[in-house]
């Protein structure tokens, strides 16, 4: 179809206001936080459910691509439009449908930032868990399509243990509701397929989430090393000893200078890591549990623990954590985040073995990642105008990804496959593995109008 | 001979002579909803299972995955029953990895041997389920039929504890979702999709689950309330408090003179605090949780530990043993609910049992918005046909107007024969069954026994 009558169509479904299509437009919407560019053919800002399965219904009878965006924080090409289409953004629907504390739920629309509904959640003392590093602007949406994790999903779980329900436009445009409010309803968990399927099976255009009261006390710990296998070898050691703590994060001091640069968050810069440690719960036993804690980070050979004593010490600490990815992208231009990820046991040999791809491709890679999952986030930086840089960075982010894969790990914790590790999924699984998921795509998108062209690399047969 | 009989030989090369039966005294072990399988295989290895799943599917023979068979009265009654694929050679605890807290397991093992393998390890581990039939439970029909237990108010389900399932498809495909990472998103989630799919995509072979250590210390609180409304708001009270219980559970008065809880006031209203972890926590909530109650208007305020406090939420998970024990003809209901409801359904659950002249024992994981529902009256269940099946009309409405749907998970066949035992339908079934058909197009896996016809 030419793109001006498509253009036409489509606003009369959402608005000529509401639609963009310029050159500018074309090419401001084209990429992510990932490394890839495509150009769609245009945005469109809907308003409602009913636009959007319109649209969809559109896209369905024309073989046209759809791919449901909100900021765009995701760091695996899962928003490119590699195959052109229209993309959806849900900035409009960005509405706190209800907040239900009887029955700890929340109803949201996709576009509402994270962090928008933990503010109003606070009044009520209150608390949706997973925190993404982005939560400042990383959507609902976005979190449901790529089962986003954070910091604290090591006690708590990621977001597909906090999504209970959705509403979903199907890529055929018909309207489904899965799950609910309610638990285990009869049928098969389509909520908990869709989550992270990452717009590849439908567009939520509605989530409803689990939320709880918040934790009576919390305690955040730093302990500071002269080596960095030290500080995985402490967490391999307190996930042995049976804690698990609400988060357990490493720095390392690539990591560290750059944050002190910016955020000050206090962390020494002659350390070569930093492990932030947080416990929360019931105050009563929590000083013996962190003294255990601590315990085990001096026997890992921590230099010093030490704990935040005032809601402002816990603040600043967190803030060098959460500004990390932010403070290393002033170092160089670009940079790439692996996202493998490997048993608890590994972490020690496995952050070894990264620092020797970046010695063998004589590449500058930074360290900052949930530990306590075993979710490495090593960032590579590198300026991509540099052609034989950025093909370097390719190799060595593919081979970061083989060895989280050899040590019994997968590619992706948290980020998804997207556009980036279609390839390496074969590294984990087999042509079976994959024909089984090509079924599900195929039952519910049989004619690949959802985000296509990504996840499933193809089959030979 | 029959068809059946001419594809035995293959079966047999493929498990082995001994590891089938086709004699039909023995199948009658095997039998669902009063149907009998024609013959049930062992298989010893996930490649065998494949081997059979192949071969059932070249044939078009429908199979029943089984493991200790305690979950096989939840669904339609079954139609064509050829071969029930029992998972009970398959009982390997094939990676027990404490030190990452995973541990990877074939589906024939039961849970209780998982729990007492687990304790023996280090310090002492457990697997955070507590689902129904403590004993007798596989893992693959907990998994396969979503099963839970009181503790799931601080552990989760199957969908938060599993993050490995191999499984083999209706094609006889190996596959393999997940790993024995705690995070991965990894490709699209399947272990959600086969967990709770009773058996219609896939035989669940071996499943790997996040581990916990064992509580340093743990213990229950009791509290029996003469009204319903009083147990439930407590129940609310406290779940919407900072405390941190495993479980609220409330029971009515026909649940608590089942189970004969070592309290004073039986047949009351009983709220079960169930609390586990840290010893200095446990103590605290113990005494503050009581005190609260004390305010509320509790009769009395029980502590149980060790023994009593085990034999307590034993009782409370293996209740239906426990009926099936004493001989009595039951029906079961599992309603998901509103959690704020609880208290709400469970008092018109009693007043539609009442007017039907059955007795209901009723116990509620009240913060997860889940009530068990057992409607008996010995003899009286076959000859009150009629009104037992208004009776199920009745709860289902009720539940619906919760927002949830009730399922009932056990009746006689002619009662069975009269309902969709799966509830209400709900919109998303045709999707389902297009994911039915995509990956079972033969529809060779425990065919039309689950919600939807699937």
């Amino acid at each position: 179809m030419e793109r001006e009558r498509m253009v036409e169509e489509l606003s009369k479904i959402v608005g000529k206001e509401n639609v963009l299509s310029s050159e500018t437009d074309l090419f401001l919407y084209g990429y992510d936080a990932s490394l890839f560019k495509a150009k769609p053919d245009c945005i469109l800002f809907p308003g409602s459910t009913e636009e959007v399965s319109q649209i969809v219904k559109f896209c369905h009878r024309e073989h046209i691509p759809v791919i449901a965006r909100g900021s765009g924080t995701n760091l695996s090409g899962g928003t490119i439009p590699t195959r052109g289409g229209i993309i959806l953004h849900f900035s409009r629907m960005n509405k706190i449908l209800e907040i239900d504390i009887e029955n700890q739920r929340a109803v949201v629309e996709p576009g509402l930032f994270t962090l928008a509904l933990k503010n109003q959640l606070a009044r009520y003392g209150f608390v949706y868990q997973p925190d993404p590093a982005s939560e400042k602007v990383s959507t609902f949406g976005g979190n449901f399509a790529e089962n986003s994790g954070g910091p604290h999903c090591l006690k708590y779980g990621v977001t597909t243990n906090h999504i209970l329900g959705a509403e979903v436009v199907l890529p055929d445009g018909e309207v489904i509701q899965v799950g609910g409010k309610a638990l285990d309803n009869p049928g098969y968990d389509l909520t908990g397929l869709l989550v992270g399927s990452e717009g590849t099976l439908g567009i939520a255009t509605q989530l409803t989430l689990r939320i709880m009261p918040k934790s009576e006390a919390v305690k955040t710990m730093l302990a500071i090393y002269n080596s960095l296998e030290d500080a995985g070898r402490t967490v391999s050691a307190i996930i042995a000893d049976g804690i698990v703590p609400a988060t357990l994060e490493i720095l390392d001091k690539l990591t560290i200078k750059a944050v002190e640069e910016s955020v000050h968050a206090g962390f020494p810069l002659d350390a070569e890591a930093v492990l932030l440690i947080e416990i929360d719960g019931l105050k009563d036993g929590m000083e013996r549990l962190a003294e255990r804690i601590m315990e085990i980070c001096r026997k890992n050979n921590a230099r010093e623990v030490k704990s935040a004593k005032t809601e402002a010490e816990r603040t600043q600490l967190w803030a060098g954590r959460k500004g990390a990815f932010g403070a290393l992208s002033r170092l160089r231009p670009n940079y790439l985040v692996c996202d493998g990820t490997v048993p608890r046991t590994k972490l020690p040999e496995v952050l070894v073995q990264v620092m020797e791809v970046s010695k063998k491709y004589g590449l500058t890679i930074a360290n900052v990642f949930h530990a306590g999952d075993g979710n490495l986030h090593p960032l590579i930086l590198f300026d991509e105008r540099d052609e034989e840089e950025l093909r370097k960075v390719h190799l060595a982010g593919s081979e970061i990804m083989k060895l989280c894969a050899d040590a019994g790990g997968t590619i992706s914790g948290e980020h998804g496959i997207g556009t980036e590790k279609m390839k390496e999924m074969f590294f984990i699984f087999s042509p079976q593995d994959i024909a089984a998921m090509r079924k599900v795509k195929k039952a519910f998108d049989p004619e690949d109008i959802c985000n296509p062209g990504k996840i499933l690399p193809e089959v030979q047969a | 001979m029959s068809r059946i009989e001419k594809l035995i030989p293959k079966l047999k090369e493929i498990v082995g002579e001994t590891n089938l039966i086709q004699d039909p005294e023995k199948l009658k072990a095997c039998s669902v909803d009063g149907k009998r399988p024609k013959v049930v295989v062992f298989p010893g290895t996930i490649a065998e299972v494949s081997k059979v799943v192949a071969y059932a599917n070249e044939q078009s023979l429908t199979i029943l995955p089984m493991g200790n068979g305690t979950k096989m009265g939840i669904g339609t009654i079954p139609g064509k029953m050829d071969v029930v694929l029992s998972t009970l050679r398959l009982n390997r605890m094939t990676d027990c990895d404490c030190d990452n807290l995973t541990l990877s397991a074939e589906s024939g093992i039961t849970l209780g041997e998982v729990q007492k393998k687990l304790g023996q390890e280090g310090k002492g581990y457990f697997l955070p389920l507590d689902p129904p039939h403590t004993l007798k439970a596989t893992l693959g029909g907990i998994v396969a039929t979503n099963s839970s237990g009181p503790g799931r108010l601080i552990y989760g389900t199957a969908r938060d504890l599993i993050i490995g399932i191999k499984a083999v498809f209706p094609n006889g495909d190996i596959v393999a979702s997940g790993g024995k990472t705690v995070k991965n998103v990894s490709g699209y989630d399947m272990c959600k999709l086969l967990i709770g799919s009773y058996g219609t995509l896939g035989i669940l072979c071996e499943i790997t689950f996040k581990l916990l250590p064992l509580p340093e210390r743990e213990a229950t609180l009791l509290l029996p309330f003469v009204r319903l409304e009083e147990a439930a708001q407590f129940g609310r009270e406290i779940l919407q408090s900072q405390y941190l219980p495993s479980s609220i559970e409330i029971l009515n008065g026909m649940a608590v003179k089942k189970i004969n809880p070592p309290i004073a006031q039986q047949g009351n209203y009983l709220v079960a605090i169930g609390l586990e972890g840290v010893a200095e926590s446990i103590e605290r909530q113990v005494s503050e949780i009581g005190e609260r109650a004390k305010k509320k208007s509790a009769l009395e305020i029980a502590v149980l530990r060790s023994e009593s406090h085990s034999s307590f939420w034993k009782a409370i998970r293996d209740f239906s043993e426990g009926l099936a024990e004493e001989g009595l003809n039951f029906i079961s209901f599992k309603s998901n609910i509103l959690i704020s409801r609880c208290g709400e359904v469970m008092g018109s659950y009693e007043k539609i049992a009442k007017e039907s002249g059955v007795d209901c024992g009723l116990i509620c994981h009240s913060g997860n918005g889940i009530l068990y529902s057992y409607v008996f009256g010995g003899k009286g269940v076959r000859s009150k046909k009629e009104s037992l099946l208004n009776l199920i009309r009745e709860f289902s409405l009720v539940a619906v107007k919760n927002e949830g749907h009730p399922v009932v998970e056990s009746a006689p066949p002619d009662i069975k024969k009269r309902i969709d035992v799966w509830g209400e339908p709900r919109g998303d079934y045709e999707i389902m069954r297009r994911l039915k058909k995509e990956i079972d197009p033969k529809g060779i896996l425990n065919p039309g026994r689950f919600a939807g016809g699937i």
